[in-house]
């Protein structure tokens, strides 16, 4: 069985086989030994040393503490796209979406307005913080669709940006 | 306990506090109503309370900040007492005046000790004529631009733009340069007015490196007003407190009794009754000076707790029920060494972000000297609508060595999936050689994290392999709620499983 996972920019593939108690998993040049201890929790051991290393998945997502480290990994689906919202959101530059669902405390900027990279556009307050969301680029700015005010989601985009031709 | 207290308190309050409270209430055989919002319906204090009652939909203002709401509820469920936790409407004066018309017992000081203190400007002016050092700075809040730019300039830059009915680091910005001012004070003003429902701000000196050290004050109503040591609470993110500690490796043995004794005077120049912290900025010459006193029971509590033995909720309700301070309370001594890591649902590599989602698998840290207290479980939903706090890990140890690695292993092992939590970074601080050495100030994280990565190329391979392995075994399949409803026995439901390793497919 192969697995591909992708984090940020990277993807990881895995090569799995199952031996008599519990799985040998290739990555790259590594051949880790894992078996399941108890639900959610895995063994994992690698030339000999042993780490255990907690894991869930849901959905297409696989939720990892390492000592307290946490990565999530997004897991392809069937035909190979990597398309989710978050990872859609990460790649498309001309769009500023909230970084969670919360209410525009202050929009920054005006339709037409020229934006430099980083510059403060909205500040968003969710969790009874406000959180300023910067430019992700450089350009102007196409449409706003939301007003001071508005709740907002993570699905439609609180600012467009015109991207320079390069 | 001879006698009961109260007949019922009601617990004005979500998550782990009211967790906490509810847990204290038990050990003092009071029955407990809980409230919640419609978002909070399998919350934890839910589900423990001996009663719960929904009093709304989720935004705050129409359900834990409605005081009518909140009062009637005690009244029809026949409670005498009502316990306001932290946070929400645990500093309004509103609430101790609501109940007190509807012949319910606030626990916690009076109306009046908590409009006086809790106004940081009326404060500030009262305590420096009790003989407090106070911060250099506004003598009154401001109105218009003006007044700021030019205390500004008699302070001399950096200063502070504060709310005045401030905490928790909401409603406040350090300004380091004139053009900053205008749009900061305003910024300060939109985040006071909507925490506290009151834009007043206003500016005082920015104490650079300052240290973060409080006094635990109890007051009851035979006369005794008595302090239960410090708690250093300087490592902070966005003037936040993340990590707490006590005792302070700041303090001499004469400083502490200086402290104390000053925190003492604050309490009594405010005529406070029950539990309260003030808190000081203790600066690198070791001067000192008063910053605000918190009328409420805190979140660093337990560390208190810890080293001294005393049950801080449990004194509160008492006092609040006309007993005097017990008196172990009264002769508590400080020994050991106890820590606080309070576990946000946050992004710590992204600006702090605060994180929602569901908890897919929660498993609590256990040990010697290890106290969880926690206002979630497997299966919460995490929202946005309130504080990111989900819960606190406290350790105590011999010393201060110890307290570190126990709560460094014990972050290690304290497992929550589904959302982001700061533990990784926690982990991080409290190994870095400065912490260790106990070189904390307010601006440590700024300073020794602000360029943080992680390395995760070996820890990506290892998290492959193992959701390999978690995805081939069909994680999705095992049921995660078991229902007895249906007249099943949970074992019955579970299959080849929860029990080990499963047998190939």
């Amino acid at each position: 069985m192969i697995n591909q996972f992708a984090y940020n920019e990277e993807t990881v593939e895995t090569k799995l086989k199952t031996v008599p108690s519990g799985f040998e998993v290739s990555v790259g040049e590594n051949n880790y030994f894992v078996s399941e201890i108890a639900p959610g929790n895995f063994q994992v051991i690698l030339n000999g040393a042993k780490k255990m290393v907690c894991c869930v998945v849901k959905g297409n997502r696989s939720y990892i503490d390492i000592d307290g480290l946490l990565i999530e990994l997004e897991i392809p689906s069937d035909d190979g796209d990597m398309a989710s919202s978050a990872a859609a959101h990460a790649v498309a530059k001309d769009k500023i979406f909230a970084p969670m669902p919360g209410k525009i405390v202050k929009l920054l900027v005006k339709e037409g307005e020229t934006v430099e990279a980083k510059q403060p556009m909205v500040i968003v307050e969710a969790m009874k913080m406000e959180n300023q969301v910067n430019s992700p680029a450089s350009g102007t700015v196409k449409k706003i669709n939301f007003k001071d005010g508005e709740q907002v989601g993570t699905e439609i985009p609180i600012i467009e940006l015109e991207l320079p031709v390069l | 306990m001879s006698k009961k207290l109260f007949k019922k308190i009601l617990v004005a309050n979500r998550g782990e506090i009211a967790v906490r409270v509810i847990r204290a209430c038990k050990l003092l055989d009071i029955p407990t109503v809980a409230v919640y919002s419609t978002a909070d319906k399998n919350a934890l204090h839910t589900l423990l309370a001996d009663e719960a009652v929904e009093i709304g939909p989720p935004p705050p203002r129409e359900s834990y900040l409605d005081i009518k709401k909140l009062v009637e509820t005690a009244r029809a469920h026949k409670c005498d007492a009502i316990h306001p936790g932290y946070g929400f409407l645990s500093e309004n004066p509103l609430f101790p005046i609501a109940c007190e018309k509807a012949r319910l017992t606030f626990i916690g000081p009076s109306a009046e000790a908590m409009r006086l203190l809790g106004n940081k400007v009326q404060s500030r002016i009262k305590m420096a004529t009790a003989g407090v050092p106070i911060i250099p700075g506004m003598k009154a809040s401001g109105d218009n631009i003006f007044q700021f730019e030019s205390a500004a300039e008699e302070a001399g830059y950096p200063v502070l733009i504060k709310a005045a009915a401030g905490g928790g680091g909401k409603g406040m910005r350090i300004v380091h340069r004139r053009e900053d001012l205008a749009p900061s004070v305003e910024a300060a003003k939109r985040e006071a007015k909507n925490a506290f429902g009151d834009d007043t701000v206003y500016l005082e000196k920015y104490i650079e490196n300052p240290r973060h050290i409080e006094f635990q004050v109890l007051a009851d109503d035979h006369g005794n007003t008595i302090h239960l040591f410090e708690r250093e609470c300087s490592v902070q993110r966005r003037h936040q407190k993340i990590i707490e500690e006590t005792p302070s490796t700041a303090l001499t043995p004469a400083l502490r009794v200086q402290m104390g004794n000053a925190a003492v005077r604050v309490a009594t120049a405010a005529g406070y009754r029950n539990a309260g912290t003030v808190e000081f900025l203790f600066d690198k010459s070791g001067s000192f000076y008063f910053l605000e006193m918190n009328t409420r029971i805190q979140v660093e509590h337990p560390i208190t707790e810890m080293t001294t033995s005393v049950d801080l909720v449990v004194e509160q309700i008492r006092i609040a029920a006309g007993e005097k301070i017990s008196d172990y309370v009264l002769e508590a001594k400080q020994r050991g060494h106890a820590i606080e890591c309070r576990i946000y649902a946050e992004d710590a590599e992204n600006n702090f972000l605060p994180s929602s989602g569901d908890i897919l698998y929660y498993q609590e840290p256990v040990g010697p000297g290890i106290r969880v207290d926690s206002g979630v479980t497997k299966g919460t939903a995490v929202g946005v609508e309130y504080d990111p706090i989900l819960a606190k890990l406290i350790v105590y140890a011999p010393t201060r060595e110890l307290a570190i690695s126990k709560m460094i292993q014990a972050l290690k092992d304290y497992k929550i999936l589904g959302i982001k939590t700061s533990r990784k970074f926690m982990i991080d601080i409290l190994s870095h050689p400065e912490f260790k050495a106990g070189n904390t100030y307010t601006n440590f994280i700024e300073k020794h994290f602000s360029e943080r990565t992680v390395d995760l190329i070996p820890a990506l391979e290892l998290a492959a392999a193992v959701s390999t392995v978690a995805m081939a075994q069909g994680s999705k399949a095992r049921p995660t709620v078991v229902k007895q409803a249906e007249g099943l026995s949970p074992w019955q439901t579970i299959g080849p499983w929860e029990l080990g390793m499963r047998i190939n497919k």
